[in-house]
Protein backbone atom coordinates (compact mmCIF):
# COMPACT_ATOMS: atom_id res chain seq x y z
CA UNK A 1 0.00 0.00 0.00
CA UNK A 2 1.41 3.33 -0.86
CA UNK A 3 1.56 6.45 1.39
CA UNK A 4 -1.33 7.80 -0.33
CA UNK A 5 -3.21 5.10 -0.14
CA UNK A 6 -2.88 4.64 3.43
CA UNK A 7 -3.55 8.24 4.06
CA UNK A 8 -6.91 7.66 2.46
CA UNK A 9 -7.90 4.91 4.52
CA UNK A 10 -6.66 6.65 7.71
CA UNK A 11 -8.56 10.26 7.06
CA UNK A 12 -11.65 8.14 5.33
CA UNK A 13 -11.59 6.07 8.92
CA UNK A 14 -11.11 9.32 10.96
CA UNK A 15 -13.84 11.18 9.40
CA UNK A 16 -16.40 8.29 9.58
CA UNK A 17 -15.73 8.78 13.26
CA UNK A 18 -16.14 12.13 14.10
CA UNK A 19 -18.66 13.66 16.32
CA UNK A 20 -18.64 17.33 17.23
CA UNK A 21 -16.87 17.93 20.35
CA UNK A 22 -16.86 20.99 22.52
CA UNK A 23 -13.77 23.50 22.24
CA UNK A 24 -12.14 24.18 25.69
CA UNK A 25 -13.10 27.52 26.66
CA UNK A 26 -10.90 30.23 26.79
CA UNK A 27 -8.12 30.61 29.25
CA UNK A 28 -8.96 33.64 30.82
CA UNK A 29 -12.87 32.01 31.65
CA UNK A 30 -11.30 28.86 32.56
CA UNK A 31 -9.28 31.23 34.92
CA UNK A 32 -11.88 33.34 36.30
CA UNK A 33 -13.79 30.19 37.25
CA UNK A 34 -10.93 28.98 39.02
CA UNK A 35 -10.62 32.10 40.75
CA UNK A 36 -14.04 31.88 41.61
CA UNK A 37 -13.29 28.66 43.49
CA UNK A 38 -10.62 29.92 45.48
CA UNK A 39 -12.83 33.07 46.64
CA UNK A 40 -15.28 30.31 47.91
CA UNK A 41 -12.40 28.76 49.83
CA UNK A 42 -11.36 32.55 50.76
CA UNK A 43 -14.46 32.93 52.09
CA UNK A 44 -14.54 29.80 53.84
CA UNK A 45 -10.76 30.25 55.54
CA UNK A 46 -12.22 33.85 56.42
CA UNK A 47 -15.06 32.96 58.55
CA UNK A 48 -13.71 29.97 59.74
CA UNK A 49 -10.55 31.67 61.74
CA UNK A 50 -9.66 33.68 65.13
CA UNK A 51 -7.02 35.43 63.53
CA UNK A 52 -8.10 39.45 63.28
CA UNK A 53 -6.77 39.67 59.33
CA UNK A 54 -8.83 42.69 58.63
CA UNK A 55 -6.85 44.59 61.51
CA UNK A 56 -3.29 43.36 59.68
CA UNK A 57 -4.92 44.41 56.64
CA UNK A 58 -3.75 48.18 58.10
CA UNK A 59 0.19 47.27 57.77
CA UNK A 60 1.32 47.50 54.23
CA UNK A 61 3.83 44.26 54.52
CA UNK A 62 0.77 42.03 55.87
CA UNK A 63 -1.67 42.79 52.80
CA UNK A 64 1.33 43.17 50.34
CA UNK A 65 2.34 39.30 51.23
CA UNK A 66 -1.08 38.18 50.55
CA UNK A 67 -1.61 39.86 47.25
CA UNK A 68 1.93 38.71 46.11
CA UNK A 69 1.08 35.20 46.81
CA UNK A 70 -2.17 35.65 45.87
CA UNK A 71 -1.07 37.02 42.03
CA UNK A 72 1.50 34.49 42.04
CA UNK A 73 -0.71 31.99 42.56
CA UNK A 74 -2.65 33.30 39.60
CA UNK A 75 0.14 33.65 37.44
CA UNK A 76 1.03 30.17 37.56
CA UNK A 77 -2.67 28.71 37.18
CA UNK A 78 -2.89 30.80 33.96
CA UNK A 79 0.44 29.28 32.95
CA UNK A 80 -1.13 26.09 34.12
CA UNK A 81 -3.88 26.22 32.03
CA UNK A 82 -2.18 28.09 28.70
CA UNK A 83 -0.10 24.50 29.03
CA UNK A 84 -3.00 22.41 28.26
CA UNK A 85 -3.38 24.05 24.87
CA UNK A 86 -1.09 22.66 22.31
CA UNK A 87 1.51 25.40 20.79
CA UNK A 88 1.06 27.88 23.58
CA UNK A 89 3.81 27.64 26.22
CA UNK A 90 4.70 29.63 29.45
CA UNK A 91 6.74 32.75 28.57
CA UNK A 92 9.91 32.63 30.40
CA UNK A 93 9.09 36.39 31.70
CA UNK A 94 5.82 35.17 33.10
CA UNK A 95 7.63 32.23 34.71
CA UNK A 96 10.00 34.92 35.98
CA UNK A 97 7.41 37.17 37.13
CA UNK A 98 5.01 34.21 39.10
CA UNK A 99 8.46 33.39 40.91
CA UNK A 100 9.77 36.87 41.71
CA UNK A 101 6.78 37.78 43.09
CA UNK A 102 6.70 34.72 45.44
CA UNK A 103 10.44 35.22 46.36
CA UNK A 104 9.17 38.63 47.26
CA UNK A 105 6.86 37.42 49.44
CA UNK A 106 9.51 35.25 50.94
CA UNK A 107 11.39 38.07 51.71
CA UNK A 108 8.87 39.88 53.06
CA UNK A 109 7.80 37.23 55.67
CA UNK A 110 11.32 36.58 56.68
CA UNK A 111 11.50 40.14 56.87
CA UNK A 112 8.80 41.39 58.02
CA UNK A 113 9.10 40.23 62.16
CA UNK A 114 11.43 39.05 64.11
CA UNK A 115 11.99 35.14 64.51
CA UNK A 116 11.11 34.15 67.53
CA UNK A 117 13.42 31.09 68.65
CA UNK A 118 12.13 30.38 72.44
CA UNK A 119 9.62 27.79 70.98
CA UNK A 120 9.64 23.94 73.07
CA UNK A 121 10.26 21.92 70.11
CA UNK A 122 7.02 19.91 71.38
CA UNK A 123 5.14 23.08 70.94
CA UNK A 124 6.66 23.93 67.95
CA UNK A 125 6.27 20.40 65.93
CA UNK A 126 2.67 19.82 67.09
CA UNK A 127 1.21 23.68 66.18
CA UNK A 128 3.46 23.72 63.31
CA UNK A 129 2.17 20.01 61.42
CA UNK A 130 -1.98 21.43 62.00
CA UNK A 131 -1.03 23.97 59.87
CA UNK A 132 0.80 22.50 57.17
CA UNK A 133 -2.22 19.58 57.30
CA UNK A 134 -4.41 22.70 56.89
CA UNK A 135 -2.09 24.35 53.89
CA UNK A 136 -2.77 21.17 52.25
CA UNK A 137 -6.25 21.13 53.09
CA UNK A 138 -6.58 23.95 51.76
CA UNK A 139 -5.23 23.78 48.38
CA UNK A 140 -6.90 20.40 47.43
CA UNK A 141 -9.95 21.33 46.00
CA UNK A 142 -8.58 23.78 43.82
CA UNK A 143 -5.12 21.53 42.85
CA UNK A 144 -8.01 18.83 41.84
CA UNK A 145 -9.60 21.16 40.05
CA UNK A 146 -7.11 22.83 38.36
CA UNK A 147 -5.73 19.40 37.37
CA UNK A 148 -8.77 18.07 36.14
CA UNK A 149 -9.06 21.42 33.87
CA UNK A 150 -5.70 21.06 32.73
CA UNK A 151 -5.81 17.55 31.70
CA UNK A 152 -8.83 18.10 30.05
CA UNK A 153 -6.65 19.78 27.79
CA UNK A 154 -3.65 18.44 25.69
CA UNK A 155 -0.42 19.62 27.74
CA UNK A 156 2.29 18.53 25.97
CA UNK A 157 4.88 19.07 28.84
CA UNK A 158 3.73 17.16 32.08
CA UNK A 159 6.01 17.97 34.37
CA UNK A 160 5.22 22.13 33.63
CA UNK A 161 1.92 21.79 33.66
CA UNK A 162 1.72 19.65 36.93
CA UNK A 163 4.28 22.32 38.27
CA UNK A 164 2.42 25.35 37.62
CA UNK A 165 -1.09 23.36 38.53
CA UNK A 166 0.85 22.97 42.31
CA UNK A 167 2.52 26.38 42.59
CA UNK A 168 -0.85 27.66 42.02
CA UNK A 169 -3.25 25.88 44.04
CA UNK A 170 -0.07 25.88 47.20
CA UNK A 171 0.40 29.67 46.46
CA UNK A 172 -2.60 30.25 46.69
CA UNK A 173 -3.03 28.08 49.83
CA UNK A 174 -0.18 29.87 51.27
CA UNK A 175 -1.89 33.20 51.07
CA UNK A 176 -5.12 31.68 52.51
CA UNK A 177 -2.95 30.76 55.72
CA UNK A 178 -1.32 33.61 55.97
CA UNK A 179 -5.22 35.26 56.55
CA UNK A 180 -6.32 31.99 58.89
CA UNK A 181 -3.23 31.56 60.87
CA UNK A 182 -2.72 34.12 63.57
CA UNK A 183 1.06 33.33 64.26
CA UNK A 184 3.08 35.80 62.31
CA UNK A 185 6.62 34.16 63.17
CA UNK A 186 8.35 33.95 60.39
CA UNK A 187 10.13 30.55 61.86
CA UNK A 188 6.49 29.09 61.99
CA UNK A 189 5.59 30.36 58.07
CA UNK A 190 8.41 29.76 56.73
CA UNK A 191 8.38 25.95 58.13
CA UNK A 192 5.01 24.89 57.90
CA UNK A 193 3.46 27.21 55.36
CA UNK A 194 6.09 27.10 52.97
CA UNK A 195 7.29 23.80 53.28
CA UNK A 196 4.38 22.21 52.31
CA UNK A 197 4.03 24.34 49.09
CA UNK A 198 7.50 23.62 47.86
CA UNK A 199 7.02 19.73 48.77
CA UNK A 200 3.42 19.60 46.54
CA UNK A 201 4.49 21.56 43.57
CA UNK A 202 7.69 19.20 43.78
CA UNK A 203 5.53 15.88 43.94
CA UNK A 204 3.12 17.82 41.31
CA UNK A 205 5.35 18.57 39.03
CA UNK A 206 6.26 14.51 39.27
CA UNK A 207 2.57 13.49 39.08
CA UNK A 208 2.46 15.84 36.29
CA UNK A 209 5.13 13.88 34.20
CA UNK A 210 3.71 10.94 34.83
CA UNK A 211 -0.37 11.31 34.25
CA UNK A 212 -0.73 15.10 32.52
CA UNK A 213 1.27 14.82 29.71
CA UNK A 214 -0.93 14.51 26.79
CA UNK A 215 -0.88 10.78 25.36
CA UNK A 216 -2.84 10.33 22.48
CA UNK A 217 -4.98 6.94 22.82
CA UNK A 218 -4.74 3.37 20.64
CA UNK A 219 -8.05 4.03 19.08
CA UNK A 220 -9.19 7.20 17.19
CA UNK A 221 -12.62 7.59 17.14
CA UNK A 222 -13.07 9.01 20.99
CA UNK A 223 -14.61 12.30 21.49
CA UNK A 224 -14.81 14.91 24.04
CA UNK A 225 -18.59 16.13 23.74
CA UNK B 1 8.10 31.29 15.08
CA UNK B 2 8.87 29.48 12.33
CA UNK B 3 5.39 28.17 11.12
CA UNK B 4 5.96 24.77 8.54
CA UNK B 5 3.55 25.65 5.73
CA UNK B 6 2.31 23.35 2.91
CA UNK B 7 2.46 25.07 -0.17
CA UNK B 8 3.29 21.67 -2.24
CA UNK B 9 1.94 21.81 -5.40
CA UNK B 10 1.99 17.87 -5.83
CA UNK B 11 -0.45 15.71 -3.64
CA UNK B 12 -3.22 16.09 -2.20
CA UNK B 13 -4.26 20.28 -0.94
CA UNK B 14 -6.85 22.30 -0.20
CA UNK B 15 -9.46 21.91 -3.30
CA UNK B 16 -11.11 24.67 -5.05
CA UNK B 17 -14.72 23.92 -5.56
CA UNK B 18 -15.43 22.99 -1.99
CA UNK B 19 -18.49 23.85 -0.14
CA UNK B 20 -17.85 27.25 0.56
CA UNK B 21 -17.43 27.54 4.15
CA UNK B 22 -20.24 28.86 6.01
CA UNK B 23 -20.95 29.94 9.80
CA UNK B 24 -18.76 29.95 13.01
CA UNK B 25 -16.20 32.36 11.57
CA UNK B 26 -17.40 32.87 8.01
CA UNK B 27 -17.16 36.80 8.36
CA UNK B 28 -13.37 36.11 8.36
CA UNK B 29 -13.11 34.08 5.46
CA UNK B 30 -14.87 36.20 3.03
CA UNK B 31 -15.42 33.73 -0.91
CA UNK B 32 -13.43 35.79 -3.34
CA UNK B 33 -9.97 35.37 -1.49
CA UNK B 34 -10.96 31.92 -0.45
CA UNK B 35 -11.59 30.65 -4.37
CA UNK B 36 -8.56 33.05 -4.97
CA UNK B 37 -6.17 31.44 -2.47
CA UNK B 38 -7.20 27.99 -3.49
CA UNK B 39 -7.06 28.54 -6.98
CA UNK B 40 -4.56 30.88 -9.03
CA UNK B 41 -1.48 32.31 -6.87
CA UNK B 42 -1.53 28.32 -5.03
CA UNK B 43 -1.97 26.49 -8.14
CA UNK B 44 0.67 28.81 -10.04
CA UNK B 45 3.55 28.89 -7.88
CA UNK B 46 6.11 25.69 -7.41
CA UNK B 47 9.66 26.08 -5.64
CA UNK B 48 11.00 25.52 -9.29
CA UNK B 49 9.01 28.38 -11.33
CA UNK B 50 10.90 30.59 -8.89
CA UNK B 51 14.01 29.45 -9.58
CA UNK B 52 13.53 29.99 -12.72
CA UNK B 53 12.13 33.18 -12.67
CA UNK B 54 14.86 34.04 -10.39
CA UNK B 55 17.55 32.95 -12.58
CA UNK B 56 16.21 35.57 -15.68
CA UNK B 57 18.29 38.42 -14.87
CA UNK B 58 20.04 39.48 -11.85
CA UNK B 59 18.33 43.28 -12.48
CA UNK B 60 14.94 41.86 -11.80
CA UNK B 61 16.04 39.62 -9.21
CA UNK B 62 15.75 42.41 -6.44
CA UNK B 63 12.19 43.16 -7.59
CA UNK B 64 10.54 40.19 -8.26
CA UNK B 65 11.86 38.51 -4.67
CA UNK B 66 10.08 40.67 -3.10
CA UNK B 67 7.36 40.82 -4.63
CA UNK B 68 7.03 36.85 -4.42
CA UNK B 69 7.71 37.18 -0.48
CA UNK B 70 5.15 39.51 -0.07
CA UNK B 71 3.00 36.83 -3.16
CA UNK B 72 4.19 34.06 -0.52
CA UNK B 73 3.53 35.75 3.13
CA UNK B 74 -0.12 36.72 1.53
CA UNK B 75 -0.85 32.91 0.54
CA UNK B 76 0.29 31.80 3.91
CA UNK B 77 -1.92 33.92 5.55
CA UNK B 78 -4.55 32.80 3.75
CA UNK B 79 -4.13 29.17 3.68
CA UNK B 80 -3.46 29.53 7.50
CA UNK B 81 -6.99 30.95 7.56
CA UNK B 82 -8.55 28.28 5.28
CA UNK B 83 -6.64 25.74 7.54
CA UNK B 84 -8.51 27.73 10.99
CA UNK B 85 -11.72 27.88 9.72
CA UNK B 86 -11.71 23.76 8.40
CA UNK B 87 -10.45 23.09 12.11
CA UNK B 88 -13.42 25.25 13.25
CA UNK B 89 -16.00 22.87 10.97
CA UNK B 90 -14.02 19.71 11.97
CA UNK B 91 -14.55 20.95 15.77
CA UNK B 92 -18.45 20.50 14.49
CA UNK B 93 -18.35 17.69 13.18
CA UNK B 94 -17.83 17.95 9.72
CA UNK B 95 -16.39 15.13 8.14
CA UNK B 96 -15.72 16.99 4.55
CA UNK B 97 -14.16 19.67 6.59
CA UNK B 98 -11.96 16.88 8.23
CA UNK B 99 -10.89 15.06 5.01
CA UNK B 100 -10.01 18.47 3.44
CA UNK B 101 -7.91 19.89 6.34
CA UNK B 102 -6.18 16.38 6.87
CA UNK B 103 -5.80 16.31 2.97
CA UNK B 104 -3.85 19.76 2.93
CA UNK B 105 -1.84 19.48 6.41
CA UNK B 106 -0.27 15.68 5.12
CA UNK B 107 2.38 16.95 3.05
CA UNK B 108 3.62 19.40 5.62
CA UNK B 109 3.13 16.53 8.66
CA UNK B 110 5.52 14.42 6.15
CA UNK B 111 8.11 16.75 5.69
CA UNK B 112 7.85 17.51 9.44
CA UNK B 113 8.86 14.00 10.29
CA UNK B 114 11.44 13.43 7.42
CA UNK B 115 14.85 13.72 9.28
CA UNK B 116 13.16 13.28 12.96
CA UNK B 117 12.24 9.88 12.44
CA UNK B 118 13.57 7.08 10.51
CA UNK B 119 12.07 6.62 7.15
CA UNK B 120 10.91 3.34 7.94
CA UNK B 121 8.68 4.47 10.57
CA UNK B 122 7.52 7.30 8.66
CA UNK B 123 4.04 6.01 7.87
CA UNK B 124 3.76 4.92 11.88
CA UNK B 125 4.99 8.16 13.18
CA UNK B 126 2.54 9.81 10.51
CA UNK B 127 -0.76 7.28 11.21
CA UNK B 128 -0.22 8.37 15.68
CA UNK B 129 0.46 12.14 14.52
CA UNK B 130 -3.18 11.92 12.74
CA UNK B 131 -4.64 9.87 15.59
CA UNK B 132 -3.55 12.64 17.94
CA UNK B 133 -4.59 15.25 16.39
CA UNK B 134 -8.26 14.27 15.79
CA UNK B 135 -8.12 13.43 19.76
CA UNK B 136 -6.70 16.42 20.68
CA UNK B 137 -8.99 18.09 18.48
CA UNK B 138 -10.95 20.18 21.13
CA UNK B 139 -8.36 22.10 22.39
CA UNK B 140 -7.78 24.45 19.29
CA UNK B 141 -9.04 27.74 20.10
CA UNK B 142 -10.87 29.03 17.46
CA UNK B 143 -9.45 32.20 15.77
CA UNK B 144 -5.99 31.08 16.27
CA UNK B 145 -3.46 30.18 13.56
CA UNK B 146 -3.63 26.64 13.19
CA UNK B 147 -0.01 25.83 12.61
CA UNK B 148 1.79 25.73 16.40
CA UNK B 149 -0.99 24.13 17.65
CA UNK B 150 -0.81 21.19 14.54
CA UNK B 151 3.02 21.10 15.01
CA UNK B 152 3.21 21.38 18.57
CA UNK B 153 0.88 17.58 18.52
CA UNK B 154 3.39 16.19 15.97
CA UNK B 155 6.74 17.39 17.57
CA UNK B 156 5.07 15.93 20.78
CA UNK B 157 4.22 12.62 19.00
CA UNK B 158 7.51 12.46 17.50
CA UNK B 159 9.16 13.06 20.46
CA UNK B 160 7.11 10.56 22.31
CA UNK B 161 8.32 7.99 19.63
CA UNK B 162 11.84 8.69 19.82
CA UNK B 163 11.78 8.72 23.35
CA UNK B 164 10.18 4.60 23.54
CA UNK B 165 12.89 3.95 20.34
CA UNK B 166 15.66 5.04 22.64
CA UNK B 167 14.11 3.36 25.87
CA UNK B 168 14.10 -0.15 23.71
CA UNK B 169 17.09 0.13 21.97
CA UNK B 170 18.94 0.59 25.18
CA UNK B 171 17.98 -2.55 26.27
CA UNK B 172 18.80 -4.29 23.35
CA UNK B 173 22.78 -5.35 23.34
CA UNK B 174 24.61 -5.75 20.35
CA UNK B 175 27.46 -8.61 20.29
CA UNK B 176 29.90 -9.19 17.28
CA UNK B 177 29.44 -12.90 17.03
CA UNK B 178 27.14 -15.13 18.51
CA UNK B 179 27.65 -16.77 22.19
CA UNK B 180 29.45 -19.88 22.13
CA UNK B 181 27.70 -22.78 23.04
CA UNK B 182 28.86 -25.27 25.43
CA UNK B 183 30.38 -28.48 24.11
CA UNK B 184 28.38 -30.73 25.68
CA UNK B 185 25.00 -28.54 24.15
CA UNK B 186 23.44 -29.82 21.10
CA UNK B 187 20.97 -27.54 18.99
CA UNK B 188 17.22 -27.57 20.58
CA UNK B 189 15.42 -29.88 18.36
CA UNK B 190 12.01 -28.55 17.37
CA UNK B 191 9.28 -29.33 19.90
CA UNK B 192 6.65 -32.29 18.49
CA UNK B 193 3.98 -30.19 18.74
CA UNK B 194 1.25 -33.15 16.98
CA UNK B 195 2.84 -35.34 19.93
CA UNK B 196 1.96 -32.99 22.70
CA UNK B 197 -1.39 -31.94 21.35
CA UNK B 198 -2.21 -35.71 21.86
CA UNK B 199 -1.58 -35.56 25.91
CA UNK B 200 -4.24 -32.46 25.92
CA UNK B 201 -7.24 -32.78 27.01
CA UNK B 202 -10.01 -32.77 24.35
CA UNK B 203 -11.52 -29.42 24.06
CA UNK B 204 -8.10 -27.73 24.55
CA UNK B 205 -6.47 -29.52 21.90
CA UNK B 206 -9.54 -28.55 19.50
CA UNK B 207 -9.04 -24.75 20.60
CA UNK B 208 -5.76 -24.89 19.88
CA UNK B 209 -5.76 -26.61 16.80
CA UNK B 210 -8.66 -24.65 15.08
CA UNK B 211 -6.94 -20.95 15.93
CA UNK B 212 -3.58 -21.93 15.43
CA UNK B 213 -2.90 -24.87 12.78
CA UNK B 214 -6.61 -24.10 11.03
CA UNK B 215 -6.29 -20.43 11.69
CA UNK B 216 -10.31 -19.90 12.32
CA UNK B 217 -11.25 -16.68 13.94
CA UNK B 218 -12.51 -16.74 17.55
CA UNK B 219 -15.72 -16.49 16.20
CA UNK B 220 -15.92 -19.04 13.63
CA UNK B 221 -13.77 -21.59 16.44
CA UNK B 222 -16.06 -21.05 18.86
CA UNK B 223 -19.45 -21.32 16.65
CA UNK B 224 -17.66 -24.29 15.41
CA UNK B 225 -17.30 -26.06 19.09
CA UNK B 226 -20.73 -25.29 19.98
CA UNK B 227 -19.34 -22.41 22.57
CA UNK B 228 -19.15 -19.00 23.62
CA UNK B 229 -16.17 -16.87 22.37
CA UNK B 230 -14.85 -16.38 25.68
CA UNK B 231 -15.11 -20.22 26.96
CA UNK B 232 -13.22 -20.54 23.59
CA UNK B 233 -10.18 -17.74 24.61
CA UNK B 234 -10.24 -20.00 28.01
CA UNK B 235 -9.96 -23.12 26.38
CA UNK B 236 -7.09 -22.17 23.91
CA UNK B 237 -5.30 -20.20 27.11
CA UNK B 238 -5.35 -22.88 29.12
CA UNK B 239 -3.94 -24.84 26.26
CA UNK B 240 -0.76 -23.04 25.48
CA UNK B 241 0.03 -22.78 29.20
CA UNK B 242 -0.22 -26.86 29.35
CA UNK B 243 1.68 -26.72 25.83
CA UNK B 244 4.49 -24.58 27.60
CA UNK B 245 4.93 -26.54 30.15
CA UNK B 246 4.84 -29.67 28.32
CA UNK B 247 7.86 -28.13 25.83
CA UNK B 248 9.49 -26.57 29.00
CA UNK B 249 9.50 -30.10 30.61
CA UNK B 250 10.52 -32.17 27.60
CA UNK B 251 13.55 -29.52 27.17
CA UNK B 252 14.55 -30.44 30.56
CA UNK B 253 14.31 -33.74 30.37
CA UNK B 254 16.72 -33.50 27.08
Amino acid sequence: MTHAERHRVLVEALAGTIKPVRPLWPVRARLGLWLLLEALVLVWAATHTGNDFMRKFGHLDYALEVALFAAAATLAAMLALRLAIPGRRAGPTEVALSVVLALVGIALVAIGEPMRTGYSLGEFLSVGVGCAIETCLLAALPWIALWWAVKRGAPMRGAAAGASTGAAALLFAFALMRIKCPIDDPLHILTWHLMPVLVITALSALAGAAWLRFRPRGGGGESRT
Amino acid sequence: MDIPVSIQPSGPGIRAGMDRPSGGGGGRCAPTPFVAATEAPCCAYTPESRIERLSEGSDAIAGSAARMKKADDAQRLERSRIRAHLMQRLQQGDADSCRLLLDDVGPAVTRFLRGRVASDEVEDVYQEIFMALFQARHTYEAGRPLEPWLFAIARNVAADHSRKRWTRASWEELTPDLPERAAGDSPAAPPDIEGLLTRLPAAQREAFAMLKLDGMSLEDAAGRAGVSVGALKVRAHRAYKALRKLIGGEGEGA
